[in-house]
């Protein structure tokens, strides 16, 4: 960006559920671009307003209770309020106000005005407040703030034509005028306010008493700065929570004293709808029930539904790929467009339709107000394993897919319950690992019937249940070795049920797959086209010997043309570079029962881990399209070179399995937890436990069952 | 020593609303605060979570979900 030419800066800020977002959203439509807060995962939505003289951008902010956070969403908000150099310093501030819960809405708008940045008021929802038949007198209200108020109705699109207008007209206004702050601040605040604006350049004295409060963790405070700040609190003896106490509660009788004056409240106390609903949703027994059958759904459609799509997307990749090949014919090159670069694209594609389909559902559940209810069930469950109450919803989801279900996760605040959320997601068996289960399983498990189960049903169930178990357990030991940032607290607001508003959820969907794609995406394709290269070339003339070696024997056997191909395929994957690694990793998993074609297949799987069963095809010379069946014939009769021995007895394909369960053999998920993390740590040091947990957990079996 | 005598949110039943006379203070204390929670203000125990010590809790026109941690803080009439 450029700073010297920059755009007047709107900032959006209000509490959470104020509807902030949907003003964002009708405000600038399409128009916005969602990026990171610099160097942490918290969304930065930015967009951009014109008229005839000027372009603005307006950015929304994450909901703020205070000038005094306590999550890190929170801590970007006035970190960038106490800040006249950062980039995104508002000019103006639309602040945004729920105006049946104006009591506490009105807190941090008079903060906001003490620090003397200008700002509009809007008094939303007062479609509702008509409903009620309560009055709330504007007047005062501005006279008050000392600024325009507009009450408006985001939701039924009432007056808000008029806040763009507002905008401009307040950008090209005059502000010389010094604001009168309304929190007095005392004896000691005052002396503390003079000599730390004398440190850091500060509006106003309440801008440089937030600087005392939270000089230790603003980031754009030099260290020099911050020692000088440290011996005026001292000096002062300034203490900080007595004092944000004091000032919190002083503000609240401020404006208890002008709503008595600016509302007419006409609400009689009875039971509300929400109380209604709740009675239900949140009911002791039917509540927990209620929301597995919701989860049933969810899961449902993202394994199900997501289906058809996802068999289109692939179906188109494969014959575009045919024609791609067709025109370009038979070389190196087109097999790269084709191998590598459509095959990369396509694997970027195919989740599109999970991505969205789950995002469809989860913003609709959090939209209507359902979310905060799931965390209000199941907080102090997943607090024993580190995790937040949202995180039951990323667990669920993961058993279609990890890679929706680790974005999902943006939602949970604290830093560290939504770290082991990540880290923990893909031990749940995801429909990848399916093909591999179906066709390995029947080497462990007879085709018979337990009681009235069937046997391999059974051991389905029970691979599932130890990637549970793998959550359980990683999640248990992360909680206590990882470092946590601040004190963990619920204190959740459990708001009115709405109807979702459908602009925000089909933009959120929009959101999330762009995230995707562009995030992601990326890192798929260029580790997608460097497992094209390992497994397309092999050192020196390897690949052309064995290419002539295969056309040698089919010659001599008098194969048919598919079957040729089927065996050039299989020697040339052999002698490729990927082939020459599976060799060569033999003998660190012949311990787990695994000979070098399998650990070819555990090379490439990595792309996903359906892969496996593919590779295994065309490994055994029987074309890569081959059905379940096919291939488990031929893996029935692979025997260990030189003896009788089976390959797939119970013991391998047993260690296999469990390696399966819990090994990281999926580059996407791994590109996804790059991007949610926003490092390179996270994805590595997950990738080494999992692997970790599964080559011991494989060695483990193999040795008891062998 | 002082004696214990001074009841808190979690002293609540379901259904029984209370004042709020005091919190103790806590670095989480401004936070409860901006979410409604403040003397004079009354409280109403609507219900535990099924799991564990959560506690749904309704003010005057608003409700939140607490952990008892933090229902501890806040001492009522």
């Amino acid at each position: 960006m450029i700073e010297h030419n920059r755009k007047p800066v709107v900032a959006l800020l209000g509490n959470p559920n104020s509807g902030k977002s949907s003003l964002f959203n009708y405000l600038t439509g399409l128009r916005q671009k969602v990026s990171n807060f610099p160097g942490v995962t918290v969304d930065k939505k930015i967009g951009y307003l014109k008229n005839e003289n000027m372009e603005v951008s307006i950015i929304d902010f994450p909901g703020t209770y205070s000038t005094f956070p306590n999550s890190l969403d929170e801590r970007i908000v006035t970190n960038t309020l106490v800040n006249i150099n950062d980039s995104n310093y508002p000019d103006l501030v639309v602040y945004v106000a729920d105006a049946t819960q104006l009591e506490r809405h009105l807190l941090f708008a008079t903060q906001v005005h003490d620090l003397g940045i200008p700002m509009i008021f809007l008094l939303n929802m007062v479609d509702i407040i008509e409903k009620d038949k309560t009055q709330i007198n504007v007047d005062e209200i501005s006279a008050f703030l000392g600024c325009k108020v507009l009450p408006v109705s985001v939701r039924e699109h009432k007056n808000v034509a008029f806040v763009k207008n507002a905008i401009f007209e307040a950008l090209s206004a005059d502000i010389s005028s010094p604001v009168v702050p309304l929190f007095k601040l005392d004896k000691v605040e005052a002396e503390v306010a003079k000599e730390v604006s004398e440190i850091v350049p500060s509006r106003t004295d309440y801008h440089a008493k937030l600087i005392a409060h939270h000089y230790q963790w603003l980031d754009f405070l030099t260290h020099d700065q911050k020692i000088k700040i440290e011996n005026v609190a001292s000096k002062f003896k300034f203490e900080d929570l007595r004092t944000q106490i004091r000032e919190t509660m002083s503000r609240f009788d401020l404006h208890e004293n002008l709503l008595k004056k600016a509302i007419n409240r006409n609400t009689p106390v009875k039971a509300t709808l929400t109380d209604k609903i709740d009675n239900l949703v949140t009911h002791k027994i039917v509540g927990p029930i209620l929301f597995f059958v919701i989860m049933l759904f969810v899961f449902q459609a993202i394994f199900t539904w997501a289906s058809y799509p996802m068999d289109w997307i692939e179906n188109a990749f494969a014959l575009s790929g045919e024609w791609v090949s067709h025109i370009l014919g038979d070389n190196w090159f087109s097999d790269l467009m084709v191998n590598g670069i459509i095959a990369g694209l396509g694997g970027i594609i195919v989740f599109v339709p999970q991505i969205a389909i789950l995002f469809l559902l989860i913003t609709i559940l959090e939209e209507s107000g359902y979310m905060s209810r799931v965390v209000f069930m199941f907080d102090s469950i997943m607090q024993k394993f580190g995790m937040n109450g949202r995180s039951v919803v990323s667990l669920i989801s993961s058993g279609a897919c990890a890679i929706p279900a680790i974005m999902a996760t943006r939602t949970i605040s604290d830093k560290k319950e939504r770290l082991i959320t990540i880290l923990v997601s893909p031990f749940i068996s995801c429909s990848a690992r399916l093909p591999i289960y179906a066709v390995l399983i029947g080497f462990v498990v007879p085709d018979t019937r337990i009681g009235i189960f069937q046997a391999q049903g059974l051991a389905l169930m029970g691979l599932y249940l130890l990637g549970v178990f793998g959550v359980l357990i990683v999640s248990f030991i992360l909680k206590l070795i990882l470092k946590s940032e601040s004190t963990s607290y619920l204190m959740l607001e459990l708001p009115d049920y709405k109807k979702p508003i459908w602009k925000n959820v089909l933009l959120t969907v929009k959101k999330k797959v762009e995230a995707f794609v562009v995030g992601a995406g990326k890192i798929i394709m260029a580790i997608s086209i460097l497992l094209w290269f390992l497994a397309s070339f092999g050192p020196g003339d390897a690949m052309q010997q064995a290419e002539e070696n295969a056309i040698e024997l089919s010659e001599a056997n008098n194969w048919d043309e598919a079957e040729t191909e089927n065996h050039i395929a299989s020697s040339k994957l052999e002698s490729s570079y990927i082939g020459h690694m599976g060799k060569w990793i033999e003998p660190a998993i012949k311990p787990l029962g695994y000979d070098w074609k399998i650990g070819i297949a555990l090379l490439t799987s990595f792309a996903a881990r359906e892969v496996f069963v593919g590779t295994m095809a065309t490994i055994y010379s029987i074309g890569s399209e081959s059905d379940e069946l096919t291939i488990r014939q031929k893996m029935a009769a692979e025997k260990w070179p030189g003896t009788t021995l089976n390959v797939y007895n119970r013991a391998t394909s047993l260690s296999l399995l469990v390696f399966y369960v819990f090994a990281m053999q999926c580059m996407s998920t791994l590109a996804v937890v790059r991007s949610e993390t926003l490092s390179w740590k996270w994805p590595v040091i997950q990738f080494v436990f999992m692997g970790a947990m599964a080559y011991f957990g494989a060695l483990f079996v193999y040795q008891l069952f062998s | 020593m002082i004696l214990e005598t001074k009841k808190n949110v979690m002293d609540l039943q379901p259904g029984q609303s209370s004042v709020i006379t005091s919190l103790i203070e806590n670095v989480y204390t401004s936070k409860l605060m901006a979410l409604g929670i403040l003397p004079r203000t009354t409280v109403k125990m609507i219900r535990k979570a099924t799991f564990g010590n959560v506690f749904y809790i309704k003010l005057e026109n608003h409700q939140l979900a607490i952990r008892a941690e933090e229902a501890k803080t806040i001492i009522i009439e």
